[in-house]
């Protein structure tokens, strides 16, 4: 009796705990609405797959880094709200010299960094000086970007009183103002850079909307509203606190639980059930990808070109992006998307056909060996599902005779691998950075790249020169010729599977209001407000 | 008739008279009636599993990609269980992937049992120090937890069905090691021992011929409840990516594929994991019968 009693009593203070745990919680957000006149709290918590690497915007390559740096840095020039067209940022305005190799720009005066220091040509200076210096594995986009073989793009930084900066080059570059509103050009407070040196990354100050609270690893990075902003009136948020949430289907849990506000990386299949929820809107990130196969060309049977044409013909890819992507992807054909400028349309698509696969594969006499076909772990923005991609692809091949093992890895190893060009067939994707045809088709297929993004080790000297000659070329319509010549070629050549260019999507509560997400996979949270 | 009759009888009597402890077991064992409940639930699935390619002729891989007449369709009289994300029919896959479990549990067990009988043996038998240095490894291997040595023995093998069978036997060893160790200890003892040993019967034979033999009722007991938590295992390796290879109709492998249609399409889910409870189930329910039935602990 005496033991019923104890359980009873457990069980009680255990109800009064939780009781009192949950009003704290609930008294929260009641004692800031006193201060301020809106009634909501002016918090966004934003659920996302992983954390990021490093709040350095200059040495991160991935997205996760991306989202949260592009509130706290700015870049000299921004791209539009959800395009990549080219608009004012730090620099107010800026000409360019007639034969396309002197940029000087008007900064914007009166801006300040987080920590106080002002913003002017010098801290611009320093931060090009500070990555051009630096090593190219440190400083990853800065070397990819304004360096080729080994000579400097931009020769020189030049501050020219206190609010113009000259930028030199050594040769013209079609995609110069695209490159610098990249989210890896932020302007960084070099007070800050002086005084953490290589901890930056952990305490990162710059001049963007937020400024920096509080990092916790694998949990959520927390900002809050820099009050000293330039522009006017915004940011509208006061906080924005972004969690790691790894699972797709966890993270939406979360957010028809109110843990979140906005998810990223919904499941396609989840977009009915989101849709269906009064409490929810589902949003669409405008599309700027590519998922594919890549054929690893330095491979057999890859290294031939007839087998890999066979593969083209071999998969059903309008059949993947009906069962896979649920109508929120588009079939692909070339290796970048319809949207970028330099896109060839005249290019007809490898129809599907198992017939004419054997029949090539026959002609290449292939034995019938086979293959390892490597399925990403995670599921990415350009492909939701990598794993049962591979499981219909796999049947596809069976069909026309390639029999294939799936296999994955842990996704930091897998990249590793794809980038030693191990596998035989891969599912790889990209999203592009700034929207222009060399950041698609130099950046994931040209021969400079083998050992960086170029997974399929595709090396075709005619493409190259097309892609060089490209870079410098200043005449859009010329430019674009010589990228639709390329298109060409690559498709002969078939060194991808190209299968769809996917919407990403994201749900969020219906009181979060502007919101637009930004084809590059990061935006700038200031205009974003919760009613 | 009446000689037949008189004849039933005599058979009857000299069967009483003999009564052999396997027949005194086989009755208390048809006495319990969920035991005889879980024999039929794992008799049919054997007969599942070896009928496969009679009761689902299509296949396990049969895709139809992006038709929509058989997207996720829901359970109906042409889709018994409804179909999956590729179009295959669910009810093909969770027959053919009774053949693949069994296969698993089976294996895993006999495989453990055989290994575990004969270290439990010679430690049982020689004692000293091999006795130590035997007991020692299997203390070892059973202070992990068992399906976390499963998972470091799979990723260093690889992940494959294969492996993953490999990695729950060896799990599973230090169990029928220690059963059958503890059970030569005290048959060792016994005057028929003594006497082989006695009359100069080589090691060998007293082991095979003599020890074995009344040592292994332990082990049959053991064995049922074993293939039981081995399916499970297997499962679970499959379920975490590392067992099954697709396209294999493992059941935890189409548990796992099916966890992000968990809201819109359940029934993906709903029968694999049907048929996991019903097997490891049957296999429970069998598995303590027989324990009634063969320890001579529980009769009264």
């Amino acid at each position: 009796m005496l033991k019923k009693l104890w359980s009873v009593g457990l069980l009680l203070l255990i109800f009064v705990l939780a009781a009192c745990s949950g009003n704290d919680k609930a008294n929260e957000p009641a004692e800031t609405d006193g201060d301020k006149k809106s009634n909501v709290p002016q918090v966004l918590v934003f659920g996302r797959g992983g954390d990021s690497v490093s709040l350095d915007p200059a040495i991160v390559t991935d997205g996760e880094s991306a989202k949260v740096t592009i509130n706290i840095y700015e870049t000299l020039v921004n791209f539009g709200e959800q395009d990549t067209t080219i608009h004012p940022g730090l620099a107010e305005s800026w000409e360019v010299s007639e034969d396309g190799l002197t940029y000087t720009f008007k900064l914007r005066e009166g801006v300040k960094f987080h920590d106080g220091t002002d913003f002017n040509a010098e801290a611009v200076v320093k931060n090009f000086e500070r990555w051009k210096a630096g090593a190219s594995e440190k400083f990853y986009y800065y070397h990819s970007m304004f360096k080729a073989d080994g000579e400097d793009i931009i020769s020189e930084v030049i501050a020219d009183g206190d609010y113009t900066v000259i930028f030199k080059l050594s040769r013209p570059q079609a995609p110069f103002l695209k490159n610098l509103a990249m989210f890896p050009f932020g302007i960084a407070s070099p007070t800050a850079l002086d005084q953490y040196g290589e901890s930056f990354g952990d305490n990162p100050v710059g001049t963007g909307p937020f400024k920096f609270v509080e990092w916790k690893r694998n949990d959520s990075i927390t900002l809050e509203k820099f009050e000293d902003y330039w522009q006017e009136g915004l940011p509208k948020l006061d906080k924005v606190i972004f969690r790691s949430i790894p699972d797709n289907s966890a993270r939406l849990n979360a957010l028809v639980a109110g843990e979140i506000d906005l998810a990223d990386g919904i499941n396609p299949s989840d977009a009915q059930s989101v849709e269906a929820n009064a409490n929810l809107q589902l949003i669409e990130r405008p599309s700027m990808n590519i998922g594919y196969l890549g054929l690893t060309n330095t491979r057999p049977p890859f290294d031939n070109k007839l087998v890999r044409q066979a593969v083209n013909h071999a998969i059903d890819k309008q059949a993947i992006v009906d069962a896979f992507y649920l109508g929120r992807a588009e079939v692909a054909v070339n290796p970048m998307p319809p949207s970028i400028s330099g896109y060839n349309d005249a290019i007809k698509d490898y129809e599907y056909d198992p017939e004419k696969a054997k029949a090539l594969l026959a002609e290449a006499g292939y034995d019938g060996t086979p293959i390892e076909l490597w399925a990403m772990p995670v599921p990415r923005p350009y492909m939701p599902d990598g794993r049962k991609i591979a499981e219909a692809i796999q049947k596809n091949l069976q069909d026309v005779g390639i029999p294939s093992e799936i296999k994955t890895a842990e996704w930091a190893t897998y990249l590793d691998m794809a980038k030693n060009g191990e596998f035989d067939a891969f599912l790889l994707g990209w999203t592009g950075d700034n929207g222009d045809a060399d950041n698609f088709i130099y950046t994931l297929l040209d021969k400079d790249t083998i050992g960086s993004n170029n997974y399929a080790y595709y090396a075709n000297e005619e493409v190259h020169n097309l892609l060089i000659q490209a870079q410098s070329e200043v005449d859009e319509e010329k430019r674009n010729e010589l990228y639709k010549k390329a298109q060409e070629i690559i498709k002969e050549d078939a060194p991808w599977v190209p299968l769809a260019h996917s919407i990403p999507l994201l749900a969020a509560k219906k009181g979060v209001t502007n919101y637009k997400p930004h084809p590059t996979g990061s935006e700038v949270l200031s205009n974003v407000e919760i009613q | 008739m009446a000689e037949t009759a008189t004849k039933d009888m005599n058979v009857q009597v000299v069967e009483d008279k003999v009564t052999s402890p396997w027949k005194e077991a086989l009755r208390t064992f048809l006495r319990s009636k969920s035991a005889v409940a879980g024999t039929v639930i794992v008799l049919f699935f054997i007969l599942v599993a070896l009928f496969a390619p009679i009761i689902a002729p299509e296949g396990i891989n049969e895709q139809k990609l992006g038709d929509p007449s058989t997207h996720l369709v829901p359970p109906s009289s042409e889709f018994w269980f409804g179909t999956d994300e590729f179009g295959r029919d669910i009810f093909s896959r969770v027959v053919w992937g009774a053949q693949i479990s069994l296969t698993v549990g089976f294996g895993a067990v006999v495989l453990s049992a055989v290994l575990g009988s004969f270290l439990g043996i010679i430690a049982g038998y020689y004692g000293r120090w091999v006795d130590t240095i035997i007991s020692r490894f299997f203390d070892i291997l059973l202070a992990f937890p068992s399906i976390l040595l499963a998972i470091a023995i799979v990723s260093i093998l690889g992940s494959s069905l294969q492996n993953a069978l490999i990695a729950i036997a060896i799990v599973n060893v230090p169990n029928f090691g220690r059963l059958i160790r503890s059970k030569v200890l005290s048959v060792k003892e016994e005057e028929y021992i003594t006497a082989a040993k006695a009359i100069g019967m080589k090691d060998s034979r007293i082991l095979l011929r003599h020890i074995l033999p009344n040592s292994f009722a332990p082990v049959i007991v053991q064995g049922t409840l074993a293939i039981a938590t081995a399916i499970i295992e297997a499962a679970a390796l499959s379920f975490l990516g590392l067992g099954a290879e697709p396209p294999q109709p493992e059941w935890g492998k189409m548990l796992a594929d099916a966890r992000i249609y968990l809201m819109n399409a359940p029934w993906t889910m709903i029968f694999p994991g049907l048929a996991i409870m019903l097997t490891v189930l049957g296999f429970n329910l069998m598995g303590d019968g027989l324990r009634d039935a063969l320890d001579p602990k529980m009769k009264n």
